[in-house]
């Protein structure tokens, strides 16, 4: 746990530092959507990687805190600051009904119910005239300000808002692991029935997981809605958003608290780099790269990149002893 | 084990970093002066030889890239105008070669692909300005993605020129940076209705019930809308009436359930807002459920990309919409004439299509504006634009001309209609090549 500390602490110094050694427009980008990403890996960790439930719909957590933190800044003129707690509020007690009766599902029935529920918060939001519809909101613009969370002239205050974020939330999934809610939800993950067999309330522990993991997408949805300045039901309930954040927990390491960030570090800036190098061909060439690498990670490397990191670890760590034993 | 998962985790992260890193060094000019906040306020004017740059942001891959990439065409059509010497157009810029005040520096077009993806947009917007210095920003189709990517063009106060983004929203957000050249849907709505009552005076037609059949994003959310707007404000007073909506899911896949939802209720004309895919969807449909309503009419979108009388030939027939061009008409019109045979050449044969003409037209104006600024300063740009009146002879009415809210007051679109594989001009009857057929023919007939 101390060594765990320490570790994230280098490594939230290193991405503090990054972003003032490269200043480039294009980096800091990376930047704020790798953090924003790997903040929303973290997340759904809690629920799928930790908990072992399979959830394919924490797009609409993120779009509920999105929305929320954009329209009372567009209706009412209240700082995304305040909308973000409020939207990661929204969010957690949304988890929270639907946790009951999805959670009596297993397997890929809850998986399917999640991708249903998603479905259906998308449609209640193009339906709803308040929230604009299926127009989207257009938030105003503002002048640099830290109040209205909005930088015209310079990247740095977003990334440091996302990494103050990430690394809150990467604290919180590391003492979560290594807590007793944490052994519990691993418990319920490797068996359900000798979980509840020891005297754990697998539904509680589900519930919990599930509202946390709903809390921290909220507050990342706010700050994406901030930084792109625009949203709309199509963009942000997307099933392409959910896709993403499984896609790189999975590649970096799932049940990790390290896959997420991997997973990001590799994705967005192979994501990012692609699209601008080749994307203005005409021919999609970048998205047939993307997917290419995707399928090679994911036949060659099931268990994430961390996965592999461990093996190779294990390896020197066996030949360290042989070579000590046959010394001796 | 854990601080040699630390190094590798920095590993990744230096990695990537210095990965993206090279991929800014490689964009930006290393002689450019740092950036300043606000880039509208820097001395402008290309140096000498250096081309002026400009950023065209296109779905040149997703659902939408076929079109995509038509525009693209048309685009490189309009670079090609600007920077060569074509004295047989009668253009503006077209004679001479590149920007004539600003010592012929030519056009370079930097394009990029916003996957019908609006946050890419937004990134790509910002790309464009920040790395590749562009003066100014055109594109990118879909609504959806021109609104972020404005926005963003508003931010750094460069001047976004939208060809045929079509949703009446992009031009009341009150952004001083943003124009449009299409009609907006709004617009539309007004012709198309005016169109049926031509149709009811000069036909038998005698339409007066309405079906809105519209895909479920802003486009087609938007567009019904509008529908809905015009009937209160006005034409339910002719005697028009809604007796159907119906909405499809932007991935349907089939749309047997719309077309006997819409059979059931039998309207007069359907107003439909929909992609090429899903209008060739629904025709196939309708001959299938051998449904015949009296008209048709679509909003800027799938029927006016050329693909719909190739994936349909006869069986697209009798349908209309609203369109900034028409082949029947380049006969009459010859700088039309004359950029379609320079955008056949690009697109092994096609004829440049409506959303096609606009986005030319938003490179011609944007270089346009350019030139007659003698500047690529954003503030100096949009000054041009907003009060110059810009020659378009490729269009009907013959210019451009922005309000103050940015909207093109001089609405390219008029009515085509398919008849015989062929787009007609039906309306108004000033541009008229052929007389409108209503009511439709059954499919039995047709046969």
């Amino acid at each position: 746990m101390v060594k765990n500390k320490k570790t994230l602490i280098i490594i939230i110094a290193v991405l503090a530092a990054l972003p003032l050694i490269f200043k480039s427009d294009s980096f800091h980008n990376i930047m704020v959507l790798l953090l924003i990403y790997a903040t929303l890996g973290e997340a759904w960790n809690i629920i799928t990687g930790f908990a072992g439930q399979i959830s394919f719909g924490h797009a609409a957590f993120f779009g509920i805190g999105a929305y929320t933190s954009s329209v009372l800044f567009y209706r009412f003129d209240i700082s995304p600051w305040v909308g973000m707690v409020l939207g990661g509020i929204f969010a957690a007690m949304v988890a929270l009904i639907i946790s009951y009766p999805t959670f009596r599902l297993k397997g890929s029935y809850f998986a399917i119910a999640t991708l249903a529920v998603a479905e259906i918060i998308k449609q209640l939001f193009v339906s709803w005239k308040f929230v604009e519809g299926a127009t989207g909101i257009s938030l105003p613009i503002v002048d640099d300000s830290w109040l209205c969370m909005e930088f015209h002239t310079t990247k740095l205050p977003y990334i440091y808002i996302a990494l103050g974020l990430f690394a809150i939330v990467i604290f919180v999934c590391n003492y979560i692991e290594n807590s007793k809610t944490g052994f519990y939800l691993k418990a319920i993950r490797e068996s359900h029935e000798v979980a509840e067999s020891i005297g754990i309330n697998t539904t509680n522990y589900k519930t919990l997981a599930m509202v946390i993991s709903a809390f921290i997408s909220a507050f990342a949805g706010s700050l994406y809605a901030q930084y792109v300045l625009y949203i709309d039901p199509f963009m942000i309930f997307t099933l392409d958003i959910s896709i993403k954040i499984v896609l790189l927990t999975v590649l970096g390491g799932i049940g990790n608290i390290y896959g997420p960030l991997i997973g990001a570090s590799i994705l967005i800036p192979l994501s990012e780099i692609t699209r601008v190098q080749l994307g203005g061909t005409g021919r999609g060439i970048d998205l047939m790269i993307f997917g290419l690498l995707v399928i090679l990670v994911a036949c060659y490397q099931p268990k994430g990149i961390i996965g592999l990191v461990n093996k190779v670890a294990k390896k020197f760590k066996k030949e360290g002893e042989g070579n000590v034993e046959a010394n001796s | 084990m854990k601080s040699k998962l630390a190094l590798f985790l920095v590993l990744i992260m230096l990695i990537s970093t210095m990965a993206t890193g090279c991929t800014s060094s490689q964009t930006q000019a290393p002689a450019e002066p740092p950036k300043t906040e606000d880039p509208a306020n820097e001395p402008e004017g290309p140096a000498a030889g250096e081309p002026v740059k400009v950023g065209a942001i296109l779905p040149l891959s997703g659902s939408a890239a076929a079109t995509g990439v038509k525009l693209k065409y048309a685009i490189e059509v309009a670079q090609e105008i600007i920077n060569g010497e074509h004295p047989d157009i009668a253009l503006p810029l077209a004679e001479t070669m590149g920007l004539p005040n600003l010592g012929n520096a030519p056009i370079q077009v930097v394009f990029s692909d916003h996957q019908g993806n609006p946050e890419i947009a937004k990134t790509e917007a910002e790309r464009l300005i920040q790395n590749e210095k562009v003066a100014a920003l055109v594109g990118a189709y879909q609504s959806s993605a021109t609104k972020p990517a404005s926005q963003s063009a508003e931010r750094f106060k460069v001047p976004f020129v939208a060809g045929s983004s079509s949703s009446a929203a992009l031009t009341e957000r009150g952004l001083n940076y943003f124009t449009r050249i299409a009609p907006n849907d709004d617009m539309e709505t007004e012709v198309f209705f005016e169109y049926l009552k031509y149709l009811n005076e000069e036909t038998n037609a005698d339409i007066k019930t309405i079906g809105v059949v519209f895909i479920d994003n802003e486009y087609g959310v938007h567009a019904a809308e509008m529908v809905d707007k015009w009937l209160e404000e006005k034409y339910a007073a002719d005697g028009f009436e809604k007796v159907v909506a119906v909405k499809y899911p932007t991935d349907v896949t089939s749309v047997d359930t719309e077309v006997q939802q819409i059979k059931a209720a039998n309207p007069d004309v359907l107003f439909h807002a929909s992609y090429i895919g899903d209008i060739t969807q629904f025709v196939k449909k309708y001959k299938e459920f051998e449904f015949s309503p009296k008209a048709v009419v679509n909003y800027c979108g799938g029927f006016q990309d050329t693909q719909f009388v190739v994936n349909l030939d006869k069986d697209g027939d009798f349908f209309s919409g609203g369109a900034a061009c028409a082949p029947t008409l380049f006969s009459t019109m010859e700088v039309a004439d004359k950029i379609n045979e320079l955008f056949k050449v690009k697109s092994g044969g096609e004829n440049i299509d409506g959303p096609a003409l606009e986005e030319f037209a938003s490179l011609m104006v944007v270089a346009d504006a350019i030139n007659q600024a003698k500047s690529t300063n954003g503030d100096a740009i949009m000054e041009v634009i907003r009060t110059a009146k810009f020659d378009a002879p490729y269009f009907s009415t013959g210019a451009i001309q922005f309000d103050e809210k940015g909207q093109n007051f001089y609405s390219a679109s008029f009515i085509v209609q398919t008849q015989g594989a062929e787009y007609e001009a039906v309306f108004p009857v000033e541009i008229q090549t052929a007389k409108p057929i209503a009511p439709f023919p059954t499919w039995t007939e047709r046969k």
